[in-house]
């Protein structure tokens, strides 16, 4: 299988004159990626065109080697889709409605049956599969939501804000499913989210969609490496530091003793010549690791 | 003597035989053919079809008895098939209008429709299988009976003469079944597009009916505007397709009996087509990702 699971080439799609993708353009590697956004970024809106769902107005998708507006049922048979909202038939009993999608991406009754068990133990299910789902809790009812995303043994996996409405032991258990489902079962996983938290916990990549274009992509382990300035922090004061370091041109954000330093080269000798001229005490001077929300704050503005 | 246990397989890749599309919609629609009539669902859910089932064959059954308890059935016109649907017409009604919104307004309500439609399964070929499903379950009031009466008349030996006459009169039982489930299932699937709410779509198919038969006869009848009016009376124009099938006009009812034969089909299979145009317009607008 190619490295590359998605690759958009100036994805457009627009609603009326609502343009929610302009131009969107990433590839979107194996693993698992954190699709992330602030509402209204054209999420949702990437993940029904990876599915399928719509056409789109512009550019060129391809999904596991395979454009979705060409060939949407072949290509759907080979995902799974795990929704955002929590609604499910009440009425129906987990394994049965498992079973039901599994027969769906086509696997005969029998194989279905047998890996919608299978799928309801993997999700931690496997004792409830027969209750219905109206009597299971939020977290139970996401449980089943990925056990049908399974089920068929999807090439890749497409979930859509997979904890929300979950308390903090069942955010961490759901997160750490995901993560075993992307590691230890080998299946690809895009996840939609707007929790960055949560997406530096699990994913290996993160792509950043900010006003309908991408703002940021990359591996997270590149970006632990990254700095952006440096960090400085003092035994006294840090304001007669941080005007100094102003008024030679660099940016300087001041929060008690500690400086945040950027917008300058050389930083480190600069710090270190004023913090002398000034005869400051200097306790730690460090390279500033550019985080997660460093890089969703900036894709966003 | 060691006992040894697995307690975790893990997780098995799947690499048997998988199917396409056209076996999604047979899934679809079987499992839409047991919602509807309540199969594994509570007991509650069971009744309504149930019941409206079992009168729509009661008179079949009580005819297939009188003719073989009574030497000169015969006379008694016991196997006519029109006549027998207006007698199950109202049964069909309240079954299309409380029984097959079923079909699709909980798949949208429950959010089961954005799964559907993240499987092979695209819109047009869901709304196939739904209608399908719905005809199916139709079919089992329009067809049943009278296709159970033909079975039993000529086994008593008061059926058609011959094969000829048989398999005509079997074609005939098939065309006018079909022909009336298809109309109430499109309008069916037409009317519960409009709504999540089974409830309010089962109160819209039924004021639809009425309203269709107040206006079309109203307009035929009371303003005399045209005989061609009568056409849009929906609780007639099924059954008016079914005398024309037997190669009979309705005498006894409103004026759609003076409307020509090909007037009555063009409109019956248009309306058929327009109710399935407007359920997948309907279904091309709905979002189900986000």
């Amino acid at each position: 299988m190619s490295d590359v699971v998605i690759s958009a080439r100036g994805v457009q799609k627009s609603y009326g004159s609502n343009h929610v993708l302009q131009g969107l353009d990433c590839d979107i590697g194996r693993g698992i990626t954190g699709l992330l956004g602030p509402n209204g970024a054209g999420k949702s809106t990437f993940m029904g065109l990876v599915l399928g769902l719509r056409p789109r107005q512009g550019g060129t998708l391809n999904v596991l080697g395979v454009d979705p507006d060409q060939s949407g049922p072949e290509l759907r048979a080979r995902l799974g889709y795990a929704p955002e909202h929590h609604d499910l038939p009440a009425d129906v009993q987990a394994a049965d409605l498992v079973r039901h999608i599994a027969q769906l991406h086509g696997l005969p009754r029998r194989a279905a049956t047998e890996r919608a068990s299978d799928a309801l133990w993997q999700v931690g299910l496997g004792e409830e599969r027969f209750r219905p789902i109206g009597t299971m809790s939020t977290g139970q009812r996401q449980r089943v939501k990925m056990a049908q995303a399974l089920a068929h043994d999807p090439d890749l996996l497409l979930l859509d804000e997979p904890t929300d409405g979950l308390d903090p032991v069942q955010r961490d258990d759901m997160l750490a499913l995901i993560r075993r489902v992307g590691s230890e079962f080998g299946i690809d996983i895009l996840l939609s989210s707007h929790l960055l938290e949560e997406v530096e916990r699990v994913c290996d990549s993160v792509v950043i969609l900010a006003n309908g274009v991408v703002g940021h992509s990359g591996t997270l382990q590149d970006l632990g490496t990254a700095t952006a300035g440096m960090r400085v922090e003092l035994d006294s004061d840090s304001q007669p530091l941080a005007a100094a370091l102003t008024a030679r041109g660099a940016e300087a954000a001041v929060d008690g003793h500690i400086l945040t330093v950027t917008g300058v080269d050389s930083a480190a000798d600069l710090i270190r010549d004023l913090v002398a001229d000034l005869d400051l005490g200097l306790r730690r001077l460090e390279p500033r690791r550019t985080t997660l929300e460093d890089v969703f704050i900036e894709a966003s503005q | 003597m060691t006992e040894a246990r697995i307690h975790d397989r893990g997780y098995l890749a799947y690499d048997g035989p998988r199917h396409g599309p056209g076996h999604a919609m047979v899934v679809l629609g079987y499992h839409t053919v047991q919602r509807v009539l309540g199969l594994k669902r509570s007991n509650w859910q069971k009744v309504m079809p149930a019941i409206t089932l079992l009168i729509a064959f009661v008179p079949a059954i009580v005819f297939i008895g009188l003719a073989a308890l009574l030497p000169d059935s015969s006379d008694l016109d016991l196997g006519d098939p029109t006549g027998y649907y207006w007698l199950i017409v109202w049964m069909v009604f309240l079954f299309t209008s409380f029984v097959t919104p079923e079909a699709i307004c909980t798949d949208r309500r429950s959010g089961l429709l954005g799964l559907y439609l993240a499987s092979p399964l695209s819109r047009d070929t869901y709304l196939a299988a739904k209608l399908a499903a719905i005809v199916t379950v139709l079919g089992i009031m329009t067809i049943g009976p009278t296709l159970l009466m033909l079975i039993a008349f000529t086994l008593e030996g008061s059926g058609p003469d011959g094969v000829i006459d048989w398999l005509t009169e079997l074609g005939r039982v098939l065309a006018s079944g079909l022909a009336m489930a298809a109309f109430w299932g499109a309008l069916s699937l037409a009317v519960s597009s409009f709504t999540t709410r089974r409830a309010l779509a089962s109160v819209a198919i039924f004021v639809s009916l009425l309203v269709s038969a107040a206006v079309g006869d109203g307009l035929a009848e009371g303003a005399e505007v045209g005989d061609s009016f009568a056409l849009l009376n929906m609780i007639t124009l099924p059954l008016e397709t079914v005398y024309r099938i037997y190669g009979e006009t309705n005498t006894d009812g409103p004026p759609i009996g003076e409307v020509g034969t090909l007037l009555v089909l063009f409109t019956h299979i248009g309306l058929i087509v327009a109710f399935g145009a407007f359920a997948r317009w309907r279904y091309q607008r709905i979002e189900v990702t986000g």
